[in-house]
């Protein structure tokens, strides 16, 4: 009853040692503390006969895992880690393996290689500061080389079917410079400068080359100008600036907050053949509802290409299909000039922290002209999906979405938007 | 095989003859021994062995987190009488608590102190000597001018005042309450006067490495600056002694010979459940906790500190709370399944809770709250083993705050709105009562018993008292017994006596002899309380011609 006198008590699994000494101590213990006068010298009795059988705290191995893990996350070592990413749209399940370091502050040198199901793959070296890319100003370089070889193209515009699938294969070479600027919490700046190499060839897969299915008409740059059958192979200064007005708490998971964002993107062709320029302007709104028991997700994006004379390679046209886009659609299903997007979601939260429910319905269409983006004849779809994520990152998301090419599931690694 | 069987036999004849020898030795001990020793009730848990080689460990957030949120820890067998109890069914003062308010009168000035014992970090330049190694809000520890060491915790960005608010009240209230507390201060800093120690070191992947001055303004850029460019921060004095860790809620430290006790069967700890529900003290784990290794006399002792109750009241470190927190554990299968197959029509009670926010308390109510049904983030085992009479001495020491007493508390968190001081000390005045009317009427609430050389019994409704609850329609009801101490038996004297009020006149012919007890079993009966009819069992020992209160019984073991 008091201080110590414990009654026999059934223990946990992992206190199975500690039970057995208590069960002794229970038996033993009243008995020996008949030949005590005092409460004080039964405790002290105990006290001694643990002090004679002291031991130090092993922790378990769940516990060594979990800690290791936990020091990781928050501070990862230098040294090899499991990589996340994808090497291309529509790449599909991809294995990744890094090599880290750390130095200086809070810089990190860092390798990555990818390889898909698909034969995609890519490798890519790279540095940037502060690691985690949070922080009032970034800092990053890399340089890289990538192998898609059998992207989908479905031709220009909505007409298409999924039966018009021809596959094409990009080789990039690629190094670049980013800055990123966060003068308050909730306004962001941006900028990219990159070098790339594009080689575009036949495609692989199960579906017919590009070539045997599309022309230069229907295919924009698919040929080098004035070289028939020779696959365009433009080398691009690409120079990209974002200003964004971000007050989500995450943007990689958020149930409150919004982001309104204009990107410049400017390709610059170094034979000055495929150089356009192009705008895209996208705004995200989350509204939760009874203390985020549900809340309601609002995306418009739209992108437009500046100058109507300037010839865009098909594989640079604004395009919609993909997890994050149309997402009943296979990647690159739907592209053309200009492109207007629209999805709305009712997410509802079982779980706080680790799982939201969704039903989206997405709707847009891809368009020769500018003139023609509006809300007419949009290609659309609906689903359902759950979400398992972080406090601050969306870590699976599992969709079906159904549209006019059928069901569709979507597995991925990042939030629809 | 069976030589193997023939070889065991002899040390199974053997085990069994010690253990029936065991047990009749045990039934033996336990008819002899008396039910109360000489020097009961004990006031003081005695700590009688050396604990200065106690090692540390490090308790993993997520690991503890796990364990606890999705297996059972501790203790299974439920209804489990708390075994640091003496026989008044008090919890005596120990390494872990210490009793104060409800035991003893303590005064404003008192409330404010708290554990405080000088007037913070000394004025000049503060040298840092490490980065914060734990939580979320943005912090490190510095040394003063007069060599003494201080853990600096800020306001975070764009969430002034309500971080460093908070961790000055819950620290005033639960040291009242009797917790270890370790001794916090408001003031203000500016970048301009925190040098970095040569010394200062900080992990950072997987490696040690300086901490430097890109470091320290991280630090600041994550924190509330004012407008005249000082920080308001809270610091808390480095404990003596040798850190070695937090504590669990279930077990006993395998390396401390004094910790005999499993925690969860520790009433203090237990009684969280109440102090938190009050408080709302939604993340009780073992990181915010804390183990000292301590001198005292000629031994070492382990003192045990709820080092971290700044996340209490409605808010966390870097925003207010969210809704669900004291309502729901992070994760429970019952709600989380039927939000999943309803489309989250399946509305939970703290959804539709009317919270008065203040940007300076965040989310705290006292209208709707239940004590009964509060939770911590994660489910901890102390707490599930919280039964009436815990919940009943916890409820009595809440209770025993009066409204000047909170006020004073909420006064030293030096809120800036006096809405915001208004709102959360009338909240915790609201919660305050509440518990009081959970927790006294669920079992026979009395207390205060004494008895006086002419027979005259005394004893206090709290509940009555506090106004929560009319005097029990039918009165009072005693039942008088000679008490033979050795036997652990009883014989009635006398019939039933009832009373309309808390004082009953005992039977004429109570025993005289210094060494003799008496055993007094009081109802209270009150239909709209059905819990008050079950007996108090109240033990006085004759001693020096005065009765002395030795036992209390409230509720016996399962």
């Amino acid at each position: 009853m008091l201080l110590g006198f414990s009654k026999r008590t059934r223990r946990a699994p992992r206190e199975g040692r500690m039970a057995a000494c208590l069960l002794v101590a229970g038996f033993c213990l009243p008995a020996a503390a008949a030949a005590q006068e005092t409460r004080a010298e039964e405790i002290e009795k105990k006290q001694a006969e643990k002090a004679a059988n002291l031991k130090p705290y092993e922790p378990s191995k769940f516990e060594s895992i979990m800690n290791k893990l936990e020091e990781s996350f928050a501070s990862p070592p230098s040294g090899f880690y499991p990589a996340l990413g994808s090497v291309y749209s529509g790449g599909g399940f991809t294995l990744g393996l890094g090599y880290r370091q750390f130095y200086a502050r809070q810089a990190v040198f860092d390798i990555t290689g990818f390889y898909s199901i698909k034969n995609y793959k890519k490798v890519e070296i790279a540095t940037r500061t502060p690691w985690h890319m949070r922080g009032p100003v970034t800092f990053g370089l890399r340089a890289g080389w990538l192998d898609a070889p059998q992207i989908g193209y479905y031709g220009l515009g909505m007409d298409t079917t999924p039966d018009d699938r021809a596959n094409y294969r990009l080789k990039q070479g690629y190094g670049g410079v980013n800055v990123g600027l966060r003068p308050t919490g909730w306004l962001r700046f941006e900028a990219d400068v990159v070098y790339e190499d594009v080689k575009s060839e036949e495609g692989r897969g199960s579906a017919p080359s590009i070539e045997t299915v599309y022309d230069e008409s229907t295919a924009p740059g698919l040929f080098q100008p004035g070289a028939p059958g020779q696959f365009a192979n433009p080398t691009f200064i690409h120079s990209e600036g974002t200003a964004a007005i971000d007050w989500r708490p995450s943007p990689a998971y958020a149930r409150r907050g919004g982001y309104y964002g204009v990107t410049f993107s400017d390709y610059k062709d170094l034979d000055d053949v495929f150089s356009f320029q192009r705008v895209d302007g996208e705004l995200i709104q989350h509204l939760p509802i009874l203390r985020e028991n549900w809340v309601l997700s609002f995306r418009g994006r739209v992108q437009s290409t500046l100058d109507d004379d300037d010839l865009v390679p098909y594989f640079l046209l604004p395009q919609l299909g993909s997890g994050r886009t149309l997402r009943a659609y296979s990647t690159g299903r739907f592209r053309d000039r200009h492109s207007i997007l629209t999805s709305v979601e009712l997410r509802w939260i079982p779980n706080r922290i680790g799982l939201d429910m969704a039903v989206f319905y997405d709707a847009g269409k891809v368009t020769p002209r500018r003139e023609d983006l509006d809300f007419n004849d949009l290609e659309s779809n609906w689903g359902i999906g759950a979400r398992f994520h972080g406090p601050a990152a969306t870590v699976l998301r599992l969709e079906g979405a159904k549209g006019k090419d059928g069901w569709h599931l979507v597995i991925a690694t990042s939030a629809a938007f | 095989m069976r030589r193997a069987r023939n070889l065991f036999r002899p040390v199974v004849i053997g085990a069994a003859g010690c253990l029936t020898a065991a047990l009749l030795t045990f039934s033996a001990a336990q008819a002899q021994r008396p039910k109360f020793l000489s020097d009961d009730p004990l006031q003081r848990e005695p700590e009688t062995q050396d604990a200065s080689k106690t090692q540390a460990w490090e308790i993993g957030l997520t690991a503890d987190l796990v364990l606890n949120l999705f297996t059972k820890q501790g203790d299974l067998t439920a209804n489990v009488r708390a075994q640091n109890v003496n026989t008044i069914d008090e919890v005596p003062d120990s390494s872990w608590f210490t009793n104060r308010i409800y035991a003893k009168p303590i005064s404003i000035e008192e409330i404010t102190r708290g554990p405080n014992t000088s007037d913070g970090p000394a004025p000049g330049k503060w040298t840092v000597i490490r980065p914060k190694s734990a939580g979320v809000a943005p912090g490190f520890t510095i040394r003063d001018e007069k060599g003494d060491t201080w853990f600096v915790a800020f306001d975070y960005d764009d969430y002034e005042i309500a971080a460093t608010a908070v961790i000055q009240v819950a620290t005033r209230l639960f040291w009242a309450l009797g917790y270890n507390q370790v001794e916090s201060y408001l003031t203000t800093i500016r970048p301009e006067n925190v040098i970095i120690s040569e010394d200062a070191t900080m992990r950072a992947h997987g490696k040690r490495r300086r901490f430097t001055q890109g470091d320290l303004n991280d630090v600041f850029r994550r924190a509330e600056k004012s407008d005249d460019g000082s920080y308001r921060v809270a610091v808390g004095r480095l404990l003596p002694g040798r850190a070695i860790g937090g504590f669990r809620y279930y077990g006993t430290r395998p390396d401390d010979p004094n910790d005999i006790v499993p925690h969860e069967h520790r009433r203090e700890l237990r009684a969280l459940q109440v102090f938190g529900a009050w408080t709302n003290l939604v993340d009780m784990k073992a990181g915010n906790t804390l183990d000292m290794v301590q001198t005292e006399g000629n031994r070492s002792i382990v003192r045990h500190y709820l080092q971290d109750v700044g996340s209490t009241f409605g808010t966390g470190a870097l925003a207010p709370r969210d809704g669900d927190e004291g309502y729901e554990y992070i994760y429970e299968g019952g709600p989380t399944a039927k939000r999943l197959f309803t489309l989250g029509l399946a509305i939970s009670p703290w959804q539709t809770v009317d919270f008065e926010e203040h940007p300076e308390i965040g989310k705290f109510e006292g209208d709707q709250f239940e004590p009964e049904k509060w939770k911590p983030r994660v489910p901890v085992a102390a707490l599930r083993h919280a039964r009436a009479d815990d919940t009943l001495w916890a409820a009595l020491r809440v209770m025993a705050f009066t409204d000047e007493q909170i006020r004073a508390a909420v006064k030293t968190g030096g809120y800036t709105d006096p809405a915001a001081e208004e709102l959360l000390t009338s909240v915790l005045i609201k919660r305050r009562d509440k518990i009081g009317r959970a927790y006294f009427t669920n079992i026979s609430p009395l207390t205060r018993f004494a008895l006086d050389e002419a027979g005259v019994l005394t004893f206090e409704n709290p509940a009555v008292k506090a106004k929560l609850a009319e005097p029990p329609k039918k009165g009072y009801q005693t039942v008088w017994n000679r008490f033979d101490n050795a036997a652990r038996t009883a014989q009635p004297i006398g019939s039933a006596t009832p009373s309309q009020s808390e004082r009953v006149q005992g039977p004429s012919d109570l025993p005289k002899t210094d060494g003799s007890f008496v055993k007094v079993s009081i109802s209270a009966l009150e239909p709209a309380h059905p819990a008050w009819a079950k007996p108090v069992d109240v033990y006085f020992k004759r001693a020096g011609g005065a009765w002395r209160l030795v036992g209390v019984e409230r509720l016996p073991d399962a």
